[in-house]
């Protein structure tokens, strides 16, 4: 039964993948130009770091290999689980109603229904970041990619968290979507810039330091200790996703609604 | 421009002033970021103090740099969208029949969208700088950064119109959006001031609008090389009239293009 | 030994909770949650019917009826408040996975098609969702495809698809899975004559074939006199009907609306199943029952009063037809 779980989704993100290839010409633009955007802002950093060499133990290098993880991981989100910024639409649509015809698990088909093109050059970008960064050896690949996939987990189930608060508030787009990119605007800067109060925030409400600072710390010097603990932390917020979709979807099937009547 | 045709378009952006001040869920998540940028550089500028002072100012004045320079930046409404959403959904071939022209309806519109986001985000940023600094630049400073600052949005406004134009073309504009936005922050020293830059870029920005839009205007809290309002406003001029002629030869473009081509 | 039903409901009731939404944001609607300013609104209000396998039911009512309600109940999207469901022996609510295997949807409204591929990507991704067999699920496509007549539809962009060839595409999609029942809402919402006149052949042949139960809720009475033989007609919540279409149309659907313009202001007709709606500025509008009289000796009558200038002729409207359902089952009456 599993199997047939994972058959499908994999077949889910296939014909994701071709819908979205499907209108060559945007989907080039939007890759290049996302990618081109990645590496105009980068310059920022770069004239910064020229002048100042090291902030509070950061080096451009490291700069480059956050930025570039965290890209990719958000590259990876929007691509493969571009629904995931939708999912309050799908709410308040009532596009949940055919999923929950379909013999499937509603998150993951739900997830699986749009896919950003411009991701993929978040992709790119973010792998050539790593790349540039000079501190990756061939060795290290395979941990390069479960960090990034790991961030990319963490970011589904934050989005997931955020956007399922339409279940109980009806369209709150602004809100989910402004929790959204704090998450990804903290997410590129160094950790150690931020003091205590929010850096308890940084780790816990707001996970950017798992999905940023932590890959980072394990690929400068890789420890089965950190491995643990973000693998940990990755289960954690996955199944809290899991768990507020869920009652979400329980909600939506009382189907109490918010309107605007008077 | 007669006084009638003014009030036409004085109406557009009475409309949507009035329609920007009621919807005001998305000017607070505007305001929400600014105030975390704010947060996010002024712990920067301290790191960057301890390691050394790159440039001849302190931290604070950094802040309070990118509060003016980001306050000129988010003021401006993104029309673009809009613009191409309406061109998207075929709205415009209608719009080019009336007796207004479609291309200045919508600046004034976008205007009306920043006369209103303009004070609120002003006052974010006056409020967050200072609450992060415990400081504030000489009022006179202040006092120039405001007018000019103001019109630099303005001028802002009339590209994102032209970029929105180039709908009629393209057929998605973020992606030309993106990179034009990213330039601008590079370009015109959004983050860091532009001498800070390697020579290089500091060349290719003094071939743009950038530098006077942001740079320029909030450079006068830095303390550092005032900028004479002089040469601001003649500056912004040069560019204002630049910008005018190459949105209204788009336009222009765009219609022939309608017209031809049957919309 | 009877079969087991297809569709069974019974007392199944279902109200809304709505609340005021004062304001728009997060904090407005946190406030709203808990406020406690609700309206309790009912959809559905002790229904009570039963489908056989293989039947083909029209569920009818205005907007607002609630017969999107019962569906949404029926397929497993809503929960009831009271009552018992069970669909093909499946309690929807709580066995909706296994349920999902065995039913189809078409939501008029929605669409199940992804937008930039051809219908052919679609339902193949459809065979990995219902866990197909890989070569037994092409074999389906292409039977299924030749049956509807898709030909190169099939391999043509849903968005460059007309929306009766976009409506035959949908109702392969949902039949790709052999389901043996299929609830459609609206599915001929906004197609032209011809393509509705294709669907409803192509719906009732199909069920027959296979033996799918149908339940179908339309405003369009041409869907259920061709496609189904039972109505259910609900509104508020409650039933009001519940029989074979011929009765119904023995009852109510033969009677049709004309409207003529002439020379004279008023028109004055006494025949038999003739009823004067309304009659004046040269404009008469008549109910007439065919049955009785039909519209010849009508258009005479009319011509030995004054010249027919224009003549327009329309079925009864459907919520002419539900109102007087109504108004007969209030009265305690039995339709004739």
């Amino acid at each position: 039964m599993v199997a047939d779980n994972v058959s499908f989704t994999r077949a889910l993100v296939a014909t994701n993948f071709k819908a979205t290839v499907a209108l060559r010409g945007a989907f080039v633009m939007q890759v290049v130009f996302m990618a081109l955007n990645n590496f105009t802002f980068f310059i920022f950093w770069w004239a910064l770091m020229q002048r100042v060499t090291t902030l509070r133990g950061w080096q451009l290098g490291d700069i480059q290999m956050l930025f570039g993880i965290v890209a990719a991981a958000f590259g990876l989100t929007v691509t493969v689980a571009g629904g995931v910024r939708h999912l309050g639409r799908f709410i308040e649509d009532g596009d949940l109603d055919t999923l929950l015809t379909q013999p499937q698990p509603v998150l993951v088909n739900a997830l699986g229904l749009r896919s950003q093109p411009s991701g993929f050059g978040d992709l790119v970008s973010g792998l050539i970041f790593i790349v540039w960064s000079g501190q990756i050896s061939w060795s290290r690949l395979p941990i390069v990619v479960v960090v990034i996939a790991a961030s990319a987990v963490i970011f589904v189930a934050c989005g997931t968290v955020f956007f399922s608060l339409a279940f109980w508030l009806g369209r709150v787009e602004t809100v989910a979507t402004q929790l959204w990119e704090l998450l990804v605007t903290f997410s590129l800067y160094p950790e150690p810039l931020f003091g205590g109060t929010l850096r308890l925030l940084l780790f816990t409400v707001l996970p950017a330091g798992f999905v940023g600072y932590l890959p980072v710390r394990i690929l400068r010097a890789p420890s089965l200790a950190n491995v643990t603990i973000l693998m940990f932390v990755v289960i954690g917020y996955l199944c809290l996703a899991v768990l507020i979709f869920d009652r979400g979807l329980r909600r939506y099937g009382s189907g109490s609604r918010f309107t605007t009547f008077g | 421009m007669s006084a009638a045709t003014i009030g036409k378009y004085a109406a557009f952006a009475r409309i949507s002033a009035t329609q920007a001040s009621r919807e005001r869920n998305e000017l607070y998540g505007r305001m929400a970021f600014f105030a975390v940028i704010l947060g996010v550089f002024s712990s920067l500028w301290r790191a960057v103090a301890e390691a050394g002072m790159p440039v001849a100012a302190d931290p604070k004045s950094l802040v309070w740099y990118l509060a003016a320079t980001e306050w000129i930046l988010l003021s401006a409404p993104p029309i673009h969208i809009e613009i191409q959403a309406a061109i998207r959904r075929g709205d415009v071939v209608y719009r080019l029949g009336h007796p207004v022209s479609y291309a200045l309806a919508e600046f004034a519109t976008g205007f009306g969208l920043l006369a209103v986001r303009a004070p609120f985000l002003g006052l974010t940023a006056f409020l967050c700088a200072f609450a992060f600094t415990g400081w504030t630049p000489p009022l006179t400073a202040l006092l120039m950064v405001v007018p000019f600052g103001f019109v630099a949005s303005t001028l802002i406004t009339a590209l994102y119109l032209g970029i929105g134009l180039l709908a009629f073309w393209l057929q998605d504009v973020a992606p030309v959006f993106w990179v034009w936005q990213k330039l601008m922050f590079v370009l015109g020293g959004l983050m860091l001031p532009l001498e800070l830059y390697p020579a290089f870029i500091q060349r290719a920005a003094a071939f743009t609008p950038f530098p006077w839009l942001l740079a320029a205007p909030a450079s006068v809290v830095l303390g550092t090389h005032p900028v004479t309002p002089g040469a601001l406003t003649r500056h912004l001029v040069i560019w204002s009239g630049v910008t005018a002629i190459a949105v209204s030869w788009v336009f222009r473009r765009a219609v022939s293009t309608v017209t031809i081509n049957g919309g | 030994m009877p079969r087991a039903a297809a569709v069974e409901l019974n007392q199944l009731s279902k109200s809304f909770r709505v609340r005021r939404a004062r304001g728009t944001g997060v904090a407005a609607r946190l406030r709203d949650l808990f406020s406690g300013d609700t309206q309790t609104v009912s959809a559905v209000d002790k229904l009570s019917f039963s489908i056989a396998p293989g039947e083909r039911v029209a569920f009818i009512g205005p907007n607002g009826a609630g017969k999107s309600t019962t569906l949404k109940m029926l397929a497993g999207i809503l929960r009831p408040d009271a009552g018992d469901v069970r669909v093909l022996g499946l309690v929807p609510s709580r066995q909706r996975r296994q349920l999902a295997f065995q039913i189809g949807t078409v939501f008029g409204q929605r669409s199940q098609l992804w937008y930039q591929l051809p219908p052919r990507d679609t339902f193949e991704l459809l065979g990995r969702v219902y866990e197909i067999d890989a070569r037994e699920h092409r074999r389906r496509i292409d039977a299924l495809s030749s049956v509807f007549a898709l030909g190169t539809l099939v391999n043509t962009p849903v968005r460059h698809l007309s929306l009766g060839e976009r409506m035959r595409c949908e109702i392969v999609a949902s039949l790709l899975h052999s389901p043996r029942m299929l609830f459609l809402d609206e599915p001929t919402i906004g197609l032209d004559v011809s393509a509705k006149a294709m669907i409803r052949e192509l719906l009732w042949t199909e069920s027959e074939r296979e033996h799918v139960t149908l339940l179908l809720t339309s405003h369009d009475t041409g869907d259920m006199e061709r496609v189904c033989t039972r109505a259910i007609v609900i509104n508020h919540g409650r039933l009001l009907w519940d029989g074979p279409i011929a009765a119904l149309r023995r009852s109510y659907l033969k009677a049709k609306r004309v409207t003529l313009w002439s020379d004279a202001e008023h028109l004055e007709l006494t025949l038999p199943g003739v009823r004067v709606l309304s009659s004046g500025a040269y404009r008469t509008e008549l109910e007439v029952a065919l049955e009785i009289t039909p519209l010849g000796p009508v258009v005479d009558a009319a011509l030995r009063q004054t010249a027919i200038r224009d003549m327009a002729i329309e079925d009864a409207p459907l919520d002419e037809v539900i109102r007087a359902v109504y108004a007969t089952a209030a009265r305690g009456g039995v339709p004739s």
